[in-house]
């Protein structure tokens, strides 16, 4: 097949791991915008949350849900329940690293707080491996079967329908929440001008719970999706993911939730498309190049306001 | 009744102190006028007053009560509005937000004091949901000071109100000024174009180098000739 006539099948795994990538880069963006740091250990907590909807999925079937197939999806109700307990699970590790790391460092340089969330990404993948294994985990063995639609030239997997399905609720979640919820406002405040954010009496400390919350529960779904898309995890799948995430930020504007949601939608098409000219061995690269020429020729990003 | 007492208040930056022994007395209802050059820590003093730089010795006391070193949103609580003289609004937030973030640590709903924002400032009321980013600098200052009412605060601080607005448009944000004032708002302010502002005051206070140099009554202080020479551009 030539490569032109790939594209559309190309296309559609672009959209399955630009959403996965929109998902994570939506708490890197926020973390940089309400914290002021680059989060190192975001992809790492991707993974942890992978592993945490690994380790519940028994106990959820144990708990009596129903773990047959849910329509032509390859899981069932164990593992949406797994997901968003897995959400819960993540968020209070973050909370719990917030409090005893983050907070110390709340008022020293941005440099310092990087280098700690370097450290945080190590300790945290080591963990993973420590107590899994380097080894890679499934969470469910069913052989799905692609709808054709030959017409487009495509074909598509129910499990990828629901990755890009949950991604599109979830930002609509999420701008639903910055846009008239009460908390929501106060994080754009916070976002714009912290000391003024608290001299109007915002409580600066609830925001930033707020962003850590929904930064890691995004994460650990975007990591059960990655599990769910490659069919297997691994305690690398953030850190692997970790480049492509940035250069997505970056794209979008760093500091700006939509444009990781833009960014991560462009570097993922441009992945996948990459590999019909390219070796699939270049895909990082792909994303490396994203970064460098955003950098070079827009530094503020796509959707990015200067600072 | 003192509505703030500043007693000895030394302050500053980490590598500088900048206010070496400050005292100044607000009495309720009144609006008191700090005028200086550039530099002599007429911004570090609201800052400080705030909770957003801890002073080193002495104490602020507010209705009577120490609030040396609460922290912003404390300073909130207890009654006190600041504006600060730059960067004062939320670009990115409505004006309508702007003003809704004024009443943060309220619950329940803020249409009437929303409304009563509006009524004081028609023209914000006009353009409810324009980014505040978009907005003039006279705009942005009613909209910087309507946040700051949102709360019915005892003593609203501003730091430089008229700074680069043209003259027009000073001459409504202090008509304004005195209207709050006459709602029983204690009002400090700083200014350095300051002539407006202390027609306005019941007292002015001049600082030089982090010290008050000189106190008098509004009228009294502009009618000073050496005031007015050193301070106030002849
Ligand atoms: N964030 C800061 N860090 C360190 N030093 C500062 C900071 N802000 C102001 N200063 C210094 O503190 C001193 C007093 O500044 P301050 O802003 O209080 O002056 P001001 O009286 O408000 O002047 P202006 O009329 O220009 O607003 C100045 O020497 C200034 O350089
Ligand atoms: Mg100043």
């Amino acid at each position: 097949m030539d490569a032109l006539s790939r594209i559309p099948q190309l296309l559609v795994y672009g959209i399955v791991s630009g959403s996965i990538l929109s998902l994570g880069g939506i708490g890197v963006s926020l973390t940089y915008s309400i914290l002021g740091f680059s989060n190192f250990a975001h992809g790492d907590t991707m993974a942890l949350g992978a592993y945490l909807a690994l380790a519940l999925l028994p106990v959820m079937a144990q708990l009596g849900l129903p773990s047959g197939s849910l329509g032509p999806l390859s899981f069932g109700w164990d593992f949406v329940a797994s997901l968003l307990l897995a959400a819960v699970g993540t968020s209070l590790a973050v909370i719990l690293l917030d409090r005893l790391l983050f907070a110390r460092l709340r008022d020293t340089h941005r440099i310092t707080l990087m280098i700690a969330t370097v450290g945080v990404a190590l300790a945290l993948r080591n963990l993973l491996q420590f107590v899994w294994g380097p080894q890679p985990h499934y969470y469910t063995t069913t052989i799905q079967r692609a709808i054709l639609i030959p017409q487009l030239g495509i074909r598509i997997k129910p499990d990828q329908i629901f990755i890009v399905a949950a991604a599109v609720l979830l930002a609509l979640l999420l701008h639903l929440f910055l846009r008239y919820t009460k908390m929501g406002k106060a994080m754009r405040a916070t976002s714009d001008n912290t000391a003024l954010a608290r001299v109007t009496g915002i409580n600066t400390e609830r925001v930033i719970l707020w962003t850590w919350v929904i930064g890691a529960s995004l994460a650990a779904v975007a990591g059960v999706l990655v599990g769910l898309e490659n069919k297997f995890i691994t305690p690398e799948l953030g850190w692997q993911m970790l480049l492509s995430i940035f250069a997505a930020v970056i794209l979008g504007g760093i500091g700006n939730p939509y444009g990781a949601i833009v960014g991560g939608l462009v570097v993922g098409i441009s992945e996948e498309v990459s590999t019909a000219f390219i070796s699939t061995g270049y895909k990082p690269a792909v994303a490396f190049a994203i970064l460098i020429l955003m950098l070079l020729i827009r530094p503020t990003g796509l959707l990015g306001r200067r600072r | 009744m003192s509505r703030l007492t500043i007693e000895r208040v030394v302050s500053g930056y980490a590598d500088m102190e900048v206010l070496h022994g400050i005292d100044l007395c607000v009495p309720e209802g009144e609006i008191v006028t700090i005028i200086g050059p550039n530099g002599a820590g007429k911004s570090t003093l609201m800052k400080t007053i705030f909770g957003l730089l801890k002073p080193t010795a002495g104490r602020i006391l507010f209705d009577e009560e120490d609030i040396t070193g609460l922290s912003p949103d404390r300073v909130v609580r207890r009654g006190l509005a600041y504006v600060p003289q730059v960067e004062n609004v939320f670009p990115s937030l409505t004006i309508q937000e702007n003003l809704e973030m004024g009443a943060f640590i309220l619950k329940g709903h803020l249409r009437d004091r929303l409304q009563h924002i509006y009524e004081l400032f028609p023209v914000l009321g006009d353009r409810q949901k324009a980014r505040a980013g978009k907005m003039s600098g006279g705009e942005r200052q009613m909209v910087a000071m309507g946040r700051a009412l949102m709360l019915d605060p005892r003593l609203l601080m501003l730091d430089e109100p008229s700074a680069a607005l043209a003259p027009n448009l000073t001459a409504t944000i202090f008509e304004r000024i005195a209207a709050i004032n006459e709602a029983g708002v204690t009002i400090l302010i700083v200014e350095q174009n300051a002539k407006e502002s202390l027609k306005l005051s019941d007292r002015g206070c001049v600082f030089a180098g982090g010290l008050k140099c000189f106190e008098d009554s509004g009228p009294a202080l502009l009618a000073n000739e050496e005031i007015g020479r050193l301070y106030l551009g002849g």
